[in-house]
């Protein structure tokens, strides 16, 4: 199976380790990984703060660079979403219109690709410790991906899986929301907290990189013992 | 009497121009794509439409008793005493009399000391007067809704609105023909009506149990406004 | 008052509400208890999205077609000898109605909720006139007492007071006695205000749905305030917000049931009501004139936008009652009568941006609010819009982020830009770094290691681990 990885540029930039996770677990499934180097980023941080236009390029630069894929696959549901969502921005559009439906077909999260398409629930793994899972809204609400990443640690050997409170509620980074609206996001990203300490769990999965970047940041502020880790990281664990 | 209609052409001339056309004349009600208020109770025979109302009572603080048209009388007269006894008020209808009240309401009770009002239109202002002083207020349902456990009343010269809103206690009575599934059924029930040519009454109550109020620290209070205690009496054989 | 609820900076107001730690625990706590109940009253129905589907497929219908709606209703209220008044601007909604109370020399007002008579500052216009108005929603009623504090919710909306406040309010103003017990503290008011039905000249309600084939008002309330607010006084005015309608009974009922489950987890509240007219000929109660004054006050401007459905709205507070915002910052925050997502999306629209450009940003786009409307208002979609409209329409956006976004679009959109930019990052954030975390921000960035630390930028990125690893990557 031949699988395009959108790595996103937040992994690239500053969660590699996630990256080469994605890409070791998926090559140990059976797929043969290519990355395309012209990828950069979807667009989210300046479509979602209001900036459509500025935004395009960027946009259509990703469109061209995944075109030739047959799978697109990344480790992060609101980059995911984000391609989904190229077929309503470009819906006027009568070249990249069509261009982003294409893509929206064929893109996947990372949990969702190894439940849906490759059918598999247990990757083999092994990751003894107790563990809680932040669902991250994007890829919860509006990708619909529910139960895949479930699923998947739960089939993992030595893992305890712990449900966390309030695991859809949202961990208040929202992109630039957690710079411009500071004072609500410190608030947001505390109550999170409090629920991963409720848990008593040792580790904190997620699958988006910007929600454990931001729940993860206020942990190790908070000088708190509990390790964020992306569940690729978890899901290509061996004994 | 013809009311009057101030303003309307512009206010909706603009309306229609912001919807990017010509004043809309005619619109046919559309043929929903979806129905689910169908299916709520759909096929229930009126024993289990009870069952659910009984259970529905319980859940919104109203207390429900079954009897017979032959121990109306009775079950009537308890359920009066059970929330202090009288002043009564009651509507103005001859469904009392057909219920087999008629001797209780007018002479059992009074013999009793017990004061019982029924609404008089000629009587103007002093039925309001009598229902504020009232201790209970007797009314009967048109329409039940088994699903939330709900009456319909229907206002008239003769049944003033506000018997189920002044006395401190209510009774309602519920012949079990009118129990339906739920508002569906009653909605459908009116629009017939107008179909006939008939007029909607001008005041329409649903009423589910007690007035209550959640606006001070989301703590249920029952009792506000409205009465603070409702019974219903379903009679089986009515 | 007016929709407009607050004078303070956005940032002002939100520091000082979420010191309120009184507020912050009731809201959690509501937001908790309401969303359970309308789960379980839901999830019994078994098929809660084909009733979102339903209501949303009403709702949609009557906003198409709302002036013929309004055309029917407007004839059958006049058939039945009740006043219809178009009110294009709230100025002319107040005029229409303080010209009632003068006409009938009323002197006591009676109210029960209504968030559009907040809107047009009904109760200052009638005041102003000389009327004592006496708002008998027990949550309103607080809240007028105690010098007019706004609503901070808009179906619970002395949601941010706690019992002890309310005594100490009755104690103060009505020479209450008792204790702080809900119990007692409803009782009182139920003493105090049955007087003030019994006496007073007009009773003034909302309109939670027209209902266009009859020319009738629906009113749905759990204390029975509505209902003798319209029984006992002489003269009874509805104001409705022009949106608020449906074609006849079965899409009442519809939308009534949803609305009480949305609300408050209820079937159905205690009293529904319609109202058809004023009273009959030979009736005791009802009003003897009865006076329907629609209000668009701005809303015929959303019509025919990307932000018509905004319309849809039922004031069910079900958007409230889910999102992660409010529930850290209150109704207050918001500046605005309507809080929430719904106040987000509605308020800008008809107050414009001037007042309430902070409000959209106030946001996660977490898109909860969207998920839990009954009548499927795309909430945090017309959220990013409004960032959208104020970025690109407006123009008001703040210079220095208009500059750094061109700049991200255009390094995002060229590799090569991209490439150098990345690679030159570790070195630029070595001086803010402690190990391998940003702890000290600058800018921007500040706002985030103020409470945060930031991963540094991995020496090697993910792109050179995969290009110089050997091919397939086999251990």
């Amino acid at each position: 199976m031949k699988v395009t990885l959108f790595a996103t540029c937040l992994v690239d930039m500053f969660k590699s380790d996630v990256g080469k996770a994605t890409v070791e677990l998926l090559e140990r499934l059976g797929c043969e990984i290519d990355f395309p180097e012209s990828q950069v980023c979807c667009g989210q941080p300046t479509y979602n703060s209001g900036y459509v236009e500025e935004a395009k390029p960027a946009m259509k630069q990703m469109i061209d660079t995944f075109q030739h894929a047959e799978y697109v696959v990344s480790p992060s549901g609101s980059c995911a979403y984000m391609f989904h969502e190229y077929q309503h921005i470009f819906k006027d559009d009568p070249v990249y219109g069509p261009k982003a439906q294409e893509l929206a077909a064929k893109t996947y999260e990372l949990t969702e690709f190894i439940v849906d398409v490759l059918k598999i629930e247990d990757v083999g793994a092994t990751f003894p410790g107790k563990v809680t899972y932040h669902t991250s809204c994007h890829m919860t609400r509006l990708l619909g991906v529910r139960e895949a990443p479930i699923t998947l640690l739960k089939n993992v050997k030595g893992l305890e899986y712990i449900e966390l409170p309030g695991k859809e509620n949202c961990c208040g980074f929202g992109g630039t929301f957690s710079v411009k609206m500071g004072q609500i996001s410190e608030q947001m990203v505390n109550e999170k907290v409090q629920h991963v300490e409720e848990t008593g769990a040792d580790y904190l999965i997620g699958a988006d990189a910007s929600c454990l970047m931001n729940i993860g940041g206020r942990i190790t502020r908070q000088g708190k013992p509990i390790k964020v880790m992306h569940i690729a990281e978890v899901l290509n664990s061996r004994a | 009497m013809q009311g009057t209609i101030k303003n309307r052409e512009a206010f909706l001339g603009d309306i229609a121009n912001q919807l990017g056309r010509e004043r809309v004349t005619h619109v046919k009600r559309p043929k929903w794509t979806y129905n689910p208020q169908e299916e709520v109770l759909k096929g229930a025979t009126k024993d289990e439409l009870l069952e659910v109302l009984k259970l529905q009572c319980t859940k919104v603080h109203t207390k429900l008793v079954l009897t017979t048209k032959e121990e109306l009388p009775e079950i009537l007269a308890n359920s009066v005493e059970a929330v202090g006894g009288g002043p009564i008020v009651t509507w103005k209808d001859k469904r009392f009399e057909e219920f087999g009240l008629g001797k209780l309401l007018k002479e059992d009770l009074p013999k009793a000391d017990v004061e019982v009002f029924e609404w008089n239109s000629a009587l103007g202002k002093d039925n309001i007067v009598k229902a504020e002083k009232a201790n209970v207020g007797i009314t009967i349902s048109e329409i039940t809704l088994a699903e939330s456990g709900t009456v319909v009343l229907y206002s008239s010269k003769d049944r003033g609105r506000t018997i189920s809103f002044l006395p401190t206690n209510s009774i309602v009575i519920v012949p079990k023909s009118t129990i339906v599934p739920r508002m569906t059924q009653a909605a459908k029930i009116l629009r017939e009506k107008i179909k006939n040519g008939e007029q909607v009454p001008s005041c329409i109550n649903y009423i589910t149990g007690p007035s209550n109020s959640a606006d001070i620290e989301l703590n249920l209070v029952v009792g506000v406004h409205g009465p603070v205690k409702m019974n219903y009496i379903v009679v089986e054989d009515l | 008052m007016s929709m407009k609820t607050s004078s303070e900076k956005f940032k002002v107001r939100v520091k000082n509400q979420i010191q309120d730690s009184f507020m912050r625990g009731a809201v959690a706590s509501a937001q908790e208890t309401i969303q359970g109940r309308k789960q379980t009253v839901t999830d019994e129905l078994g098929n809660w999205e084909e009733w979102r589907n339903h209501g949303e497929e009403i709702r949609k219908h009557v906003l198409e077609n709302l002036d013929y709606y309004l055309y029917v209703l407007s004839e059958n209220v006049a058939k039945r000898g009740g006043h219809v008044f178009f009110a294009k601007t709230a100025e002319e909604a107040g005029q229409y109605i303080t010209d009632i109370a003068k006409k009938n020399q009323a002197k006591k007002v009676v109210k029960a909720k209504s968030m559009v008579t907040e809107e047009i500052s009904l109760n200052e216009k009638l005041e102003a006139i000389g009327c004592e108005v006496i708002e008998t929603d027990l949550g309103e009623y607080i809240l007028q007492l105690d010098d007019h504090d706004p609503p901070s919710h808009i179906v619970v909306p002395a949601l941010h007071k706690n019992k002890e406040q309310i005594r100490d309010v009755f104690a103060e103003k009505l020479d209450y006695k008792n204790t702080e017990k809900p119990e007692e503290l409803a009782l009182f008011a139920r003493q105090t205000l049955r007087q003030d039905y019994l006496t007073a000249d007009l009773g003034i309600t909302g309109c939670n749905f027209a209902v266009a084939e009859t020319g009738s008002i629906t009113l749905v309330t759990n204390e029975g305030n509505a209902d003798l607010v319209a029984a006992l006084p002489k003269t009874q005015v509805v104001v409705m917000g022009m949106e608020r309608i449906v074609p006849t009974f079965e899409e009442m009922e519809v939308l009534v049931g949803m609305l009480t489950r949305s609300a408050v987890g209820q079937k159905l509240t205690s009293y529904i009501t319609t109202l058809t007219g004023p009273r009959d000929e030979g009736d005791v109660d009802g009003p003897e004139e009865f006076h329907l004054v629609i209000v668009d006050n701005g809303r015929s401007n959303i019509l025919g936008t990307e932000f018509q459905s905004a319309l849809q709205c039922i004031r069910c507070a079900a958007c409230i009652n889910v999102c992660p915002v409010y529930r850290h910052v209150g109704g207050h925050s918001y500046g605005s009568i309507y809080p929430g997502p719904i106040g987000v999306v509605l308020t800008p629209l008809l107050g414009g941006y001037d007042d309430y450009k902070e409000l959209p940003y106030a946001s996660t786009l977490c898109s909860a609010c969207t998920d839990a409307c009954p009548v499927k208002i795309p909430l945090h979609e017309l959220i990013l819009k409004h960032r959208q409209v104020i970025v690109e329409k407006e123009g008001k956006a703040p210079f220095s982020e208009k500059i750094l976004m061109k700049t991200i679009g255009m390094g995002t959109s060229s590799p090569t830009l991209y490439k150098m930019a990345s690679k030159m990052a570790p070195a630029l954030t070595k001086p803010l770094s402690t190990d391998d975390h940003i702890t000290k921000g600058v800018g921007l960035l500040k706002e985030w290691t103020d409470i945060r630390d930031l991963p540094a930028p991995n020496k090697e990125r993910f792109r050179d681990w995969f290009k110089n690893r050997p091919k397939g990557g086999k251990e």
